[in-house]
């Protein structure tokens, strides 16, 4: 960071700060209330999860992803176990597969609720994080029902899933969806249309599509800028193809492409295409075993798997290296919000220190995948 | 000149929407609060995750409890935590399959399995555990499972398991066996003749 | 009961000036201090709740009468207001401790001066100055001196980020609250809050209490811009930037605890009460009844007025729980780009207004 000069000075937001979303110190030079640079420093939450991975067995790595990406930890189990199937060369049946989107969705639409909530109460709208934080929590009862656990779900296995669906999942859920879409109307009332919360993200921290590319944007965040790249889309996992659903892009309707506004809103219309894929997925989700394809053992044949997948953050990808014994002998996670978070310094040269808040709760970082 | 005053009725507008739903909100707390007052209410747990012998799988991830009295002291549960809490120890059985009352072990499982291991310590460490339910399903006796109490048998399910003693969160499920008791088990002496 | 009358009371007792004017000063200040600290107690415990209800919660229900799940939690506040007074006092080690330990007095007795010329009916008013309107304003600016001393002296950049913020806002915001005040002080032709008060009485075009509010546009205009502008100086939601929670952790407050906190709370709630009494009596027609003629006793117009008065902090509750906040550079645009030229021109159109049809 070098010496300060003249009038600037240096504040440290965080580790402990109520809008850093986890244990993120940001050393900030700043000239009064204009920020001039920002070092993000990681690290506070950091638990060895890939030299761990190593010293595991392959199932039991899981129960580490999920701890990665707390808030959707069903996305990052569907990441692991995709790339493993596709090392082992299995073939899982279509229940699962139909199983797996349900869930995947159903969290994506968990985690993006708790980044539109907690980006209101970053810009100071108070109200529309509960409402948000309620909706959330009908999620993970379903999430409970299936799996026992709320947050971290070790639910997918390698060639199956945990636990069968039970047995009217498809009413509850199809339930949920009727009383969730008129929710999102509310949202958009409440917050997005809010004069003043356009003002506070409109036109600020605007990432263009270059910059967003050179760091390795990807996700919502990379989409907001007005990039139509979805991984469900461009490269299908699972049977993301069958499905029929949009990938919302940034439009700059308030302001410049690409801005806070343009991310924020890219979310709330995700959420409303992964109700789409949701009721596709129930209504034609088949019968079936769920622990037909389960390996006996984990022990994939030597070689290596490099497999992206679309988690709310963005592409999280999993790099797996076998070298043929029931341990891995490197796991590597390819975190969305670590590009993320490294183009924050860029973005937000030039802002104040409002936006810079406002700047780091678009991008939706979580830091137990920052960290890992 | 008009753009400015646009922006101004815009405001006014969207303002008065949002004020709108959060009188309607308050109005209609009776109706739409979701509060519960947490000691004397709570959640209802979902219909699935109401007791042990519920399906074929148990979906619980409340505390970990071990029926003993099955447990063949395999140690594939150990093996399949990933973050070791599970701790096992065990001594070979005198007679497989025959019961020995003074250290309240009992020969064969209810399914019928003759035991050829006496298990001597069998602890789970709760503040270790990461809740992934992975050493459930090795079980061949299926006698551990995420569930009620530590050491009474078919706990009522809950949560809120704190303690104020960090040790107290290790649970014993093994019987006692006083260093004796296994002195004597780990050096039979024949003793028939005597 | 006014601070004169006390004083000629006490001056008819003996020849001593001085222990009279004394006397009564300290005699009506008790009062004062007790509204103040009932306001704080109750309008916690509205906010609380009324917060809670629009959130779909229900908040505090545990402190009560009838004690655990008792009734509403209304005794929340007390249990609060106690926890405050036994609550270790911090006095950080490398601040500037005299002015640390001065600024939350000094932001206490303006938002105490400013209660003392709130009309609360006809006879009840502490100090019936000539000047009130005047007063209300000058003494609600006290405060931003303790802001910026508790900031400064607390020696911590959150603190000093949200005083600077604090006094910009206020000092601004107190220019489009003057103007929006001159309108009724032109249309009554006094700054005096009772004879402000005493000439809304009656109705205008027949239907309506003849209330500043009611009688022209540009009256209407000017009450919203200053109810927003007394928002804004009370720093609450949307204008809570020096204190802003997300940002600045607590703004200027950030080293204070216990009863000093207190101190500052009581005032934020002072604040609301005064700037709101000045709006009442201003636009909103005093302890005047909305319905002319009727109820019009002396035991009614406490009520009107006090119901006129809580309606108004209910609606800065409203705003603190449903609006997002403004960032620094927007609320000094809002300030001099949309309210000061509004207020410029209500003051022209009044005066128009009052040359014709006045």
């Amino acid at each position: 960071m070098g010496i300060v000069q003249g009038d600037q000075m240096i504040l440290n937001i965080g580790p402990q700060h109520p809008s850093t979303h986890g244990v993120l110190r940001l050393e900030v030079r700043t000239d009064g209330e204009i920020v001039s640079e920002i070092k993000p420093h990681l690290g506070y939450l950091h638990r060895c999860f890939e030299k761990h991975s190593e010293n595991v067995t392959y199932e039991q790595v899981i129960p580490f992803t999920d701890r990665c990406d707390y808030l959707a930890s069903m996305n990052s189990n569907f990441g692991y176990v995709v790339a493993m199937e596709e090392l082992m060369e299995i073939k899982v049946p279509e229940r699962v597969d139909y199983i797996r989107i349900i869930m995947g969705e159903l969290n994506r639409i968990a985690s993006h609720l708790l980044a539109l909530g907690v980006y209101g109460l970053d810009i100071g709208a108070f109200t529309p994080f509960l409402y948000m934080f309620r909706d959330r929590e009908r999620i993970l009862d379903m999430f409970e029902l299936t799996c026992g656990a709320r947050l971290l779900y070790n639910y997918m296995w390698v060639g199956g899933v945990s636990h069968d669906l039970p047995k009217d999942f498809e009413k509850i859920c199809i339930g949920f969806l009727d009383y969730f879409e008129p929710q999102i109307k509310e949202y958009n009332n409440l917050l997005t249309y809010n004069k003043i919360f356009i003002e506070r993200t409109a036109d600020v921290g605007v990432i263009p599509a270059d910059v967003a590319v050179s760091y390795g944007v990807t996700g919502p965040n990379l989409r907001g800028s007005g990039v139509k790249w979805d991984v469900r889309k461009d490269e299908p996992y699972s049977i993301y193809d069958r499905f029929e659903f949009d990938i919302p892009v940034g439009e700059g309707q308030f302001g410049t492409l690409g801005d806070c506004f343009d991310r924020y809103w890219v979310r709330m219309l995700e959420i409303s295409q992964s109700v789409k894929i949701l009721r596709q997925a129930l209504k034609d989700i088949p019968d079936g075993n769920v622990h037909q394809a389960l390996p006996k053992k984990i022990r994939p044949p030597k070689g290596s798997v490099y497999r992206r997948t679309e988690s709310p953050r963005g592409d999280l990808g999993y790099y797996i290296v076998s070298d043929g014994t029931p341990v891995p002998y490197r796991v590597k996670m390819r975190s969305p919000a670590f590009t993320a978070l490294s183009c924050l310094d860029e973005v937000s040269r030039g802002w104040m220190i409002s936006d810079v808040i406002a700047i780091l709760g678009s991008l939706d970082i979580v830091l137990g995948e920052i960290d890992r | 000149m008009s753009k400015y005053f646009a922006n101004i009725y815009d405001t006014v507008n969207t303002l008065w929407t949002g004020m709108r739903i959060t009188w309607r909100h308050m109005m209609n707390i009776k109706r739409d609060n979701v509060t519960l007052q947490y000691p004397e209410e709570r959640w209802p747990r979902p219909e699935r995750n109401i007791g042990f012998n519920h399906d074929n799988y148990n979906v619980i991830r409340s505390r970990l409890h071990v029926d003993i009295d099955e447990c063949i002291g395999c140690l594939k549960c150990t093996r399949a935590c990933p973050v070791d809490c599970i701790k096992i120890d065990t001594i070979k059985a005198p007679v497989r399959g025959e019961d020995i009352p003074n250290v309240g072990h009992t020969g064969e499982t209810s399914s019928g399995t003759k035991k050829a291991l006496l298990v001597s310590r069998f602890t789970i460490d709760m503040s270790e555990c990461c809740y992934c339910n992975l050493c459930t399903y090795p079980c061949p006796e299926k006698c551990i499972f995420m569930v009620g109490g530590p050491n009474g048998s078919k706990h009522p399910i809950d949560y809120e398991f704190s303690e104020f003693d960090r040790n107290n969160l290790i649970y014993q499920f093994a019987k006692l066996i006083t260093p004796g008791q296994k002195e004597a088990l780990q050096n039979p002496t024949p003793e028939v003749e005597a | 009961m006014t601070v004169d009358f006390l004083i000629d009371w006490f001056a008819a007792m003996g020849d001593f000036p001085v222990i009279a004017f004394l006397l009564a000063v300290i005699i009506s200040g008790i009062p004062i201090f007790l509204i103040m600290a009932l306001n704080a107690i109750v309008a916690v415990y509205v906010e609380r709740k009324v917060s809670a209800f629009m959130m779909d919660r229900i908040g505090p229900m545990g402190q009560g009468p009838g004690l655990h799940a008792g009734k509403w939690g209304l005794l929340q506040t007390a249990a609060d207001a106690v926890k405050l007074l036994v609550k270790e006092d911090t006095v950080p080690e490398t601040s500037d401790k005299f002015l640390f330990k001065m600024a939350p007095y000094i932001i206490f007795i303006g938002a105490f001066m400013g209660m003392a010329a709130v009309p609360f009916s006809s006879v009840l008013q502490v100090a019936d100055f000539n000047v009130g309107v005047f007063y209300i304003i000058a003494v609600g600016s006290i405060g931003v001196i303790g802001i910026v001393m508790a900031g400064w002296a607390s020696n911590n950049k959150w603190s000093l980020y949200g005083a600077m913020r604090s006094a910009a806002q206020i000092i601004s915001y107190e220019i489009p609250a003057g103007l929006s005040i001159i309108v009724p002080i032109m249309m009554a032709g006094t700054m005096n809050l009772q004879l402000l008060i005493q000439s809304q009485s009656g109705t205008v075009w027949g239907i309506l209490p003849n209330w500043i509010i009611f009688n022209n546009p540009f009256t209407f205009i000017a009450f919203f811009i200053f109810f927003i502008s007394a928002v804004a100086e009370t720093n609450r939601t949307p204008f809570d930037i020096p204190e802003a929670e997300s940002e600045l952790v607590a703004g200027w407050m950030t080293e204070y605890s216990g009863f000093r906190w207190a101190l500052f709370f009581l005032s934020e709630y002072a604040n609301m009460f005064v700037v709101s009494g000045l709006a009442v009596a201003g636009f909103l027609g005093g302890w005047q009844s909305p319905i002319p003629g009727m109820f019009d006793s002396a035991g009614w117009e406490l009520f009107w007025f006090m119901g006129k008065l809580i309606l108004l902090i209910f609606v800065m509750m409203w705003f603190r729980w449903t609006f997002p906040r403004l960032r620094v550079d927007q609320l000094m645009h809002v300030c001099w780009k949309v309210f000061i030229p509004i207020a410029m021109f209500n003051i022209f159109g009044v005066g128009i207004w009052k040359l014709i049809f006045g």
